[in-house]
C-alpha cells in the first residue's frame, strides 16, 4: 500500500476544507487533502451563490452576522473573481409588515452593516420585477458567489503554497496509533480511480468533512452528532434580477432569491434529514419555493426551471434536538483530545460559505496550538489566483466570445462553453466524468442540460483518450485556474501528451445524462418538459446511447447503477443536486 | 370550401394530407412550425424494441401482433402503409429501402450504437451492420457533432471492422461556424463534391465503405451521393448528426413537393389556439395573427399536433396536462409523481410519454367511455394515446401509419 507522510490531513474538499488546506500550507505546514469525489462535490457545490452580507442573521444570530460582513469584505478582496458584485435588497413585502423591519434596521446600524433605506420607486427602476406592493426596501452588500471557481483557486492557491490536493480519495477509515487506541495517526483512504487503498499518516488530522463529518469521526470511535439541514433550491432558466433578494422577515423557507451566472436562483428550504446521501426533493418542497418566490418577483412560479436540487447544511450543536431552521449557523472546532480524550484529530463543523475562510483560520489556529507551533494566519491578505481580473460578471463569457469569434467553437451553447475550455479543464483539473466539467466550466447547466453538449463532450474526451497516451503532471504554477471560466483565455490549445483519467465516453455520456436528470425530475412541466423529450429523441432514437456496449459497466459516478441497485424515483431525487 | 383541416406539418399531417388528398378530398395543412423530422436520423423507424424488454425486436411484422391491443398499430395496417410511404418516396425522388428479409435494417448511430429502423433513404442503406466490409468512418475536422473516433470505437466494440479518419473543413468551406445544414448546403456545389471525393480518396483502403456525417448536399443531395461514390469507387453511407437534420429535411422537402404538386396548402407559422363547436361538430378552428385571430373552416378537422415535443400536449407544475387545440381528454395521470422513472435510460420509459389522446378503430377522439368528442374530428400521429414511440423507436412508423389511416377515414366519412 502506497504511504504518504504529512503534517496535516485535512479531510474535505468543500469550501472549508480546501480553506483549511490553503491556510495551513501558507503557515508552512506539509499539508494533504483527501476528498472522496470532486472539490466542491458535497454542500459547497450545492448552495445558491448567495455572499452574505450578515443582513439575514442580524436579529437572529447577531455573531454569525458579524463573522459574515466582516468576511464578505475580505473575500471581496481575496477571491474578486469569484464574486459577482450584485448588492442585495432587504424586501418588506406586504405579509412582512411588522416590527422587524425597525429592529432589522437598527442591528444592521450596530454591527455595522452597511444599510440604505431606498424608495421604492427606486428600487423597482433597478429591480422592475420585484413585488411592485413592497412597502420597503434596504440595500445591503450582499453578492452571488462562484463556489466552484473559489474552491478551484483557493486549491490552486493552496498547491502552489505546497498542498497536496487529492479528489478522488475517500477516507475508509481513521487509523489509530498502535498500542494507542486514542490517539489518531492518519487515514487509510481509498484511490477511487486506481482502485487502491494509500495510507496516509498526519501529526494532526483535521475533519473538515461537513454534513460527512459524523460518519469520518465514528471511524476513530468518536461521535459527532451534525443535524444535516437540507435546503432545496430552484433554478429559474433566466436571470430576472441582477440583485440578490431577501425577504425582510426572520429567516424562513423560500425567502432568499439569488441572480447567479444565467440563472436565478430560489432558496431554500431546511428540513432535517437523516442521511446526507439520500436527499429526496419533496413536492411540497417545489410548491412551497414557487409559492414563496412569487412574493418577492410576482410570477416566478410561472418561469421555466431548470433544476432542483439539494445540498445539505453541516449544522452542529452540542446536545440540541429542535428543529434544523432553528439551530445555530455558527462553526465550532472540536478538539477532541479535550472533548472525547481521542488526540491527533479536530473535527471543523457549521458554518456557512461566505465564512469558510474564518473557520479555516480557527481551525489552523487550533492545529497550531497543538501541534506546538506559533505561525500567524496570512489568508485575510492573501489573494488566491485570479484575483487581478476583479469582479466577474454576467456578460463576460459572451463578449469574450464575441470578441474573439469563437462561435464556432461552443461546445455548449447554453453556458458559452468553448472547445477548449472544456479540453484545458480536463487536462489541468483532475478529470474522471462528465460532471466535473459541469462543476469547472459549468457544462451543461443552460436550459437543455446537456442535451446537445453531453454527446460533444463525450467525443470530445473520446479524441483526447486516443490522441495522448502519456500522462503529464498536473502542476499548480504552469496553469491558471482562473482561465478556467473564460473562452477568451482559453482561446488556443497547449500541445503535449497527456492522460486522461476518464472513463469510456459511453459511461461518461450515461453518468452525466443520469446525473442531470435527477436535477430535473421535480421541476419537468411545461416548456422544460418539451426540452427533455427532444432530449429524449436525441439519446434514444438518434443515438441509440441506451444500447451502447459497456452500458452495465462501473464508474466512478455509478453507484446508482451498480453498487446500490435501482430503487424508487424517491430514492433517486436524492443523490441530487 | 375545403373538405378538411389537418393541423400540424410533421410527418403524420403531411402523410394524412396526402392520403386525403390522393382519394379526392381538398385539403390544407395549417402548422404552428415544422415537425420533428428536423431532429431526426431521416429514417422510418417502425418498432425497435418492446418496452420492458432490453431485447430488440427483430422483425416489426411478426412483433406487430404481440403489442398491446390499444397499441396505434393495433388499430391500422401499418405494414401497407409503409408500403405506400416507400413506394410515394420513390415516386418523389429519395427512395426509402429496408433490408431484403421482413427485418429491421442496422445502421450506425452518431454514437456509434447499432440503431434498429426498418425504411432508410438510399443515402444510409450501405451503413448495413449486417454487412461485412469494413467501415472507414470520416470526421470533418472542425465540425463540432460528428466524432468518427467515437463511433469507430463502438463499432469495433460490437464486432464490426471500422476505423476513423478526418478531412478537413477547408474542403467543403471556408466558413468556421457551420452546422450541418449549411455543410450540406455547400456540399450542393459539384465543385466542393469533387473536391472532398479526392481527399476521400486519399485515405480510403481497397474494400472499404465510407461513413460520413449527413451533409451530402440538400437540394444536389442525389449528385452529391453519385459523385462521391462514383469517383472514390467506394460505396458511401451517411451517418445521421445532431440536430438539425439533413436527411430529415430532405424529406420533409421532399414531400412538401408532393403535396404541393396535389394542390394541398402549406401554412405553417399559424399557431391553432381555438376553435368554435356547433354542438357535435366543429365549425372552424383559429389561429394566431397580430391582429384578431383567424378562422379557418372545413367540413373536418385531423388534429396531428404532436405529443409533448411537438407542443400538441401541454403541461403545468400542479401536474395538469391539456391537448393544445380542442382540450381533449388525456389518459395521462394527473399527479407529476408517476410521470417518471428513476432512471433516465429505464428501459420501461416514462408513463408520462405513453398518455395522449385516445381514439376508436377510425382514429377519431374518444371520451372515457368510448364515444367520439365531435363527429368532424380525427387524429393522428405523436398525440395519440398508448405507445411511446422514441422508446419503442417507432416514431415515423407510427406518424406514417396513424396518418395515412386517420387521412383515409376522415376523407370517406
Amino acid at each position: 500500500m502506497p504511504k504518504i507522510e504529512t503534517d496535516l490531513l485535512v479531510i474535505g474538499g468543500g469550501a472549508t476544507g480546501v480553506g483549511v488546506a490553503w491556510d495551513a500550507a501558507l503557515r508552512g505546514f506539509r499539508t494533504v487533502l483527501v476528498e472522496k469525489r470532486d472539490l466542491t462535490h458535497g454542500t459547497t457545490g450545492r448552495y445558491h451563490g448567495l455572499l452574505h452580507s450578515g443582513g439575514r442573521y442580524v436579529v437572529k444570530d447577531p455573531h454569525s452576522a458579524e463573522e459574515c460582513i466582516r468576511e464578505n469584505r475580505i473575500l471581496r478582496k481575496t477571491h474578486a473573481h469569484c464574486i459577482e458584485d450584485t448588492g442585495g435588497f432587504f424586501v418588506v413585502t406586504p405579509e412582512d409588515v411588522n416590527a422587524y423591519p425597525d429592529q432589522f434596521q437598527a442591528a444592521c446600524k450596530n454591527l455595522g452593516i452597511p444599510c440604505e433605506e431606498i424608495s421604492l420607486r427606486a428600487a423597482l427602476q433597478r429591480e422592475p420585477l420585484m413585488n411592485p406592493r413592497a412597502a420597503r426596501v434596504f440595500v445591503v452588500p450582499d453578492g452571488a458567489a462562484d463556489s466552484f471557481q473559489a474552491t478551484h483557486s483557493t486549491a490552486q492557491a493552496a498547491q502552489i503554497a505546497g498542498a497536496q490536493i487529492l479528489n478522488y480519495h475517500e477516507v475508509v477509515a481513521l487509523i489509530p496509533a498502535e498500542g494507542d487506541p486514542a490517539r489518531v495517526v492518519g487515514a487509510r483512504v481509498r484511490d477511487v480511480a486506481r482502485g487502491e487503498d494509500v495510507e496516509i499518516r498526519a501529526a494532526l488530522t483535521i475533519n473538515a468533512a461537513g454534513a460527512w463529518a459524523g460518519v469520518i469521526a465514528r471511524t476513530a470511535g468518536v461521535t459527532v452528532n451534525v443535524i444535516p439541514g437540507k435546503g432545496t433550491m430552484l433554478a429559474a432558466n433566466h436571470r430576472l434580477i441582477n440583485t440578490v433578494l431577501n425577504r425582510c422577515k426572520m429567516p424562513d423557507d423560500g425567502d432568499i432569491i439569488v441572480p447567479i451566472h444565467t440563472v436565478t436562483v430560489i432558496g431554500t428550504t431546511d428540513e432535517k434529514v437523516q442521511d446526507p446521501e439520500h436527499l429526496t426533493i419533496e413536492p411540497w418542497e417545489v410548491e412551497l419555493l414557487l409559492r414563496e418566490g412569487d412574493k418577492l418577483i410576482p410570477g416566478i412560479s410561472q418561469a421555466r426551471f431548470v433544476r432542483a436540487w439539494a445540498g445539505v447544511r453541516p449544522l452542529y450543536q452540542e446536545h440540541y434536538a429542535g428543529a434544523s431552521r432553528d439551530a445555530t449557523r455558527d462553526f465550532v472546532v472540536l478538539d477532541h483530545a479535550a472533548r472525547d480524550g481521542v488526540a491527533g484529530l479536530l473535527t471543523i463543523i457549521g458554518g456557512k460559505w461566505t465564512t469558510f475562510r474564518l473557520m479555516a483560520e480557527k481551525t489552523v489556529d487550533k492545529a497550531c496550538e497543538q501541534l506546538g507551533a506559533r505561525k500567524p494566519c496570512s489568508t485575510a491578505e492573501t489573494p488566491v489566483p485570479g484575483v487581478e481580473h476583479g469582479h466577474y460578471w454576467l456578460g463576460h463569457r459572451l463578449r469574450e466570445v464575441e470578441q474573439n469569434h469563437l462561435q464556432s467553437e461552443l461546445v455548449c451553447e447554453c453556458e458559452l462553453v468553448t472547445r477548449a475550455m472544456l479540453e484545458n479543464a480536463a487536462r489541468n483539473n483532475p478529470t474522471l466524468t462528465l460532471d466535473d466539467l459541469r462543476r469547472d466550466v459549468r457544462l451543461g447547466m443552460g436550459p437543455c442540460q446537456g442535451g446537445f453538449c453531453t454527446y460533444r463532450a463525450a467525443g470530445i474526451l473520446h479524441e483526447l483518450q486516443v490522441q495522448n497516451s502519456q500522462s503529464k503532471i498536473q502542476d499548480p504554477n504552469t496553469w491558471h485556474v482562473a482561465d478556467l471560466q473564460s473562452p477568451a483565455r482559453n482561446a488556443k490549445l497547449e500541445i503535449g501528451n497527456w492522460k486522461l483519467g476518464v472513463g469510456t465516453p459511453n459511461l461518461l455520456l450515461r453518468d452525466f445524462l443520469q446525473e442531470r436528470w435527477k436535477g430535473l425530475l421535480p421541476i419537468l412541466w411545461g416548456r422544460q418538459l418539451k426540452q427533455e423529450r427532444l432530449d429524449e429523441l436525441i439519446y434514444l432514437a438518434l443515438m441509440n446511447a441506451d444500447h451502447l456496449p459497456d452500458e452495465d459497466a462501473v464508474s466512478p459516478m455509478s453507484d446508482f447503477y451498480s453498487r446500490r441497485g435501482i430503487s424508487t424515483t424517491a430514492d433517486t431525487e436524492a443523490r441530487d443536486a | 370550401m375545403l373538405d378538411l383541416i389537418v393541423i400540424g406539418a410533421g410527418l403524420s399531417g403531411m402523410l394524412a394530407a396526402h392520403t386525403a388528398a390522393r382519394a379526392g378530398a381538398r385539403v390544407a395543412i395549417v402548422s404552428k412550425g415544422l415537425g420533428a423530422l428536423h431532429w431526426s436520423a431521416g429514417t422510418i423507424d417502425a418498432l425497435g424494441y418492446f418496452p420492458d424488454e432490453k431485447t430488440p425486436v427483430s422483425s416489426p411484422l411478426a412483433a406487430l401482433p404481440m403489442l398491446a391491443p390499444n397499441h396505434p398499430y393495433t388499430l391500422c395496417d401499418a405494414p401497407a402503409a409503409w408500403r405506400e410511404f416507400a413506394a410515394l418516396t420513390h415516386a418523389c425522388g429519395l427512395p426509402y429501402a429496408g433490408a431484403n428479409a421482413d427485418a429491421n435494417l442496422w445502421l450506425p448511430s452518431p454514437a456509434g450504437a447499432a440503431r434498429p429502423t426498418w425504411l432508410a433513404p438510399r443515402a444510409q442503406l450501405a451503413g448495413d451492420l449486417a454487412r461485412a466490409e469494413p467501415m472507414l468512418i470520416v470526421g470533418v475536422r472542425g465540425m463540432r457533432d460528428f466524432f468518427p473516433e467515437l463511433i469507430a470505437e463502438n463499432l469495433r466494440k460490437q464486432n464490426h471492422a471500422a476505423r476513423a479518419a478526418f478531412v478537413p473543413l477547408e474542403v467543403i468551406t471556408a466558413r468556421h461556424d457551420s452546422n450541418s445544414v449549411q455543410l450540406a448546403h455547400a456540399l450542393d456545389d459539384p465543385a466542393r463534391q469533387l473536391k472532398l471525393a479526392r481527399e476521400l480518396k486519399k485515405i480510403v483502403q481497397r474494400g472499404e465503405r465510407i461513413g460520413l456525417p449527413a451533409i451530402l448536399g440538400l437540394d444536389n443531395h442525389p449528385n452529391a451521393f453519385q459523385t462521391l461514390e462514383a469517383e472514390t469507387g467506394a460505396a458511401i453511407f451517411e451517418i445521421p448528426t445532431l440536430p438539425p437534420s439533413v436527411p430529415g429535411i430532405r424529406l420533409n422537402d421532399a414531400l412538401r413537393r408532393e403535396l404541393h404538386r396535389l394542390g394541398v396548402r402549406v401554412d405553417v407559422n399559424m399557431d391553432v389556439r381555438g376553435f368554435h363547436a356547433d354542438g357535435a361538430r366543429i365549425a372552424f378552428v383559429e389561429s394566431e395573427t397580430s391582429g384578431q385571430p383567424l378562422k379557418h373552416r372545413a367540413e373536418k378537422f385531423l388534429l396531428a399536433t404532436g405529443g409533448i415535443l411537438g407542443g400538441g400536449i401541454q403541461s403545468d407544475p400542479t401536474g395538469k396536462t391539456w391537448e393544445a387545440v380542442f382540450d381533449l381528454p388525456l389518459t395521462i395521470a394527473p399527479n407529476r409523481g408517476d410521470w417518471f422513472r428513476a432512471r433516465f435510460f429505464d428501459p420501461a420509459g416514462h408513463p408520462i410519454f405513453r398518455g395522449g389522446v385516445a381514439v376508436n378503430r377510425v382514429f377519431q377522439p374518444v371520451n372515457a367511455h368510448g364515444a367520439p368528442v365531435y363527429a368532424n374530428l380525427w387524429a393522428a400521429g405523436g398525440v395519440l394515446a398508448h405507445a411511446d414511440p422514441i422508446l419503442e423507436r417507432s416514431l415515423e412508423g407510427v406518424a406514417i401509419a396513424t396518418g395515412v389511416a386517420a387521412g383515409k377515414f376522415a376523407s370517406q366519412a
